[in-house]
């Protein structure tokens, strides 16, 4: 299947209305499937993902961890995480690949005031388009997975965009393509859901009977899954158990706008209606006992 | 100054009231723009979404640091007394400009003054608010959403007042303006609205 294929089509834009363009052709939604377990630590990934992007590189120093880096930034928009934990007596390595994981209902999107700052692609690609940014990080907060970082000095927020140039060129992303033990997958959501069952049997055969797949339904399942070996040591990954994309306040709140909105107009209309009917109170200068 | 005219606001009173005046301008035109999409064109005024983003925080400080001098400036002539829930009884009659029924007030009448206790609480609520959502990237998707409703519905009381504030002072009740402009009144004007202010003032 073309992956190409009209990845650039539009499924939502942040502050707009939605379904932005209900077409006829269904557009395959497209994914990342990270099998942590064939992780070897090279971060060759890392530096895929600099090296297409043009991001900025920034100075590492030993923090007493494998890692390269300490924290994703405004220039690094993939980390890969190591946290060192003990299961059986054993000392593991429970790697993230941390990154945005485009999730189907982007908390994100939700929280934007600034139209079309925050798009869906149909491929299920969430993008930033900084033109369109305000720099007010509603999207910081509203992220469940702690992903965008605002750079200050450009005052605008940033995150992977699974690299989408290539993607809409029927490219995998840079991460995928560099990843020399095909630890990342990346190719139909379905095919990757697929590809998670097979990769899941031949964990549990090799003994790791809790692996799972991480495709939390809070957020309406994400387009970067992972396959972690120890699935029930989620928090020791830094995978949040049950992460939430908060929609329904939002939608309240902007339900009680437009309440707002009436009452606005409302106010303005009462008083142009009471100046109709008494008109101004105009003092007499003249007379003296008024009042 | 000119015969038959009155002292009202001082030169300071009428700074800081502009001062949280046109501050609340400024932040009502940026807010609505960040509330409704519908209206996020506003921003181009101000040169852009990012532009206002910038002024509307900023702006709020100057509003509350205008706010905490006009309540200092005005707190001791605001405390309602027995005449004003008088007044506050016959606001009907206030409202249809029938004036034998409407009870003598002092400087300020009940409306006046529930309109700066409100504005102040509101404008508290405002500050409070708006701080976590000038530097929200620390906090939680629910707490920043909370935030904004409080931060909207403050926002929308005040903006509610502020028309009747506005429409008050200006053509229903003519010769109201000047007194923040200038700072003086007519006789006329201060007999009409403010007879005992006008006692007072006249018997010195």
């Amino acid at each position: 299947m073309n992956l190409s294929d009209s990845s650039l089509a539009l499924k939502r834009i942040s502050a707009s209305p939605e379904p932005v363009a209900p077409g006829i052709r269904q557009n395959p939604e497209i994914a990342k499937l990270v099998d942590i377990s064939r992780c070897i630590g090279c971060k060759a990934c890392e530096i895929a993902c600099k090296e297409w992007n043009e991001l900025k590189v920034e100075p590492t120093h030993n923090f007493g961890s494998f890692q390269s880096h300490v924290d994703l930034s405004p220039d690094t928009w993939l980390l890969m995480r190591f946290n060192e934990v003990e299961i059986g007596g054993d000392v593991k390595w429970l790697i993230k690949k941390d990154a945005c994981h485009h999730c189907e209902e982007p908390g994100c999107l939700f929280a934007c005031p600034a139209p079309g700052a925050i798009v869906q692609y149909e491929n299920g690609i969430v993008d930033f388009n900084q033109e369109n940014c305000i720099g007010c990080q509603y999207c910081v907060a509203g992220c469940p997975f702690d992903i965008p970082r605002f750079n200050a000095e450009t005052r605008k927020v940033y995150k992977c965009n699974m690299c989408i140039d290539r993607v809409e060129a029927g490219l995998e992303p840079a991460c995928v393509k560099t990843c020399p033990t095909n630890a990342i997958s990346y190719g139909t959501k379905d095919d990757m859901l697929l590809l998670a069952e097979d990769k899941l049997e031949v964990l549990n055969n090799r003994g790791f009977q809790n692996a799972a797949l991480y495709n939390p339904e809070g957020v309406g399942g994400t387009h970067m899954m992972y396959v972690v070996p120890y699935g029930d040591q989620l928090k020791e990954y830094d995978l949040p158990e049950s992460p939430v994309a908060e929609r329904g306040a939002i939608s309240a709140l902007g339900a009680i706008k437009t309440i707002g909105a009436f009452l606005f107009g409302a106010g303005i209309l009462a008083t142009a209606l009471h100046y109709l009917a008494v008109g101004p109170d105009t003092p007499d200068e003249n007379s003296h006992g008024e009042g | 100054m000119a015969r038959n005219e009155l002292q009202r606001h001082s030169y300071a009173h009428r700074v800081v009231h502009w001062t949280v005046g046109l501050s609340f301008l400024l932040l009502l035109l940026t807010g609505l723009a960040f509330s409704y999409p519908s209206l996020f064109w506003m921003t181009t005024i101000l040169g852009g979404g990012a532009a206002a983003r910038v002024i509307h925080p900023v702006a709020g400080i100057v509003f509350s640091v205008g706010l905490a001098l006009m309540f200092n400036k005005w707190v001791r002539e605001m405390f309602l007394g027995q005449l004003d829930w008088k007044w506050l009884g016959a606001i009907k009659a206030y409202a249809s400009h029938d004036r034998a029924a409407v009870p003598p007030v002092g400087k300020y009448n009940a409306g006046q003054k529930l309109f700066f206790w409100v504005e102040s609480i509101l404008g508290a609520v405002l500050l409070l608010t708006g701080l976590p959502l000038w530097f929200p990237a620390d906090f939680g998707a629910d707490f920043l959403v909370l935030m904004r409703l409080l931060h909207y519905l403050s926002a929308l009381g005040a903006g509610l007042f502020l028309i009747v504030h506005v429409y008050l002072s200006t053509v229903a009740y003519p010769g109201t303006l000047r007194a923040m402009l200038y700072g003086r009144v007519t006789a006329g004007w201060a007999k009409l609205h403010h007879p005992l202010w006008y006692k007072e003032k006249t018997e010195h």
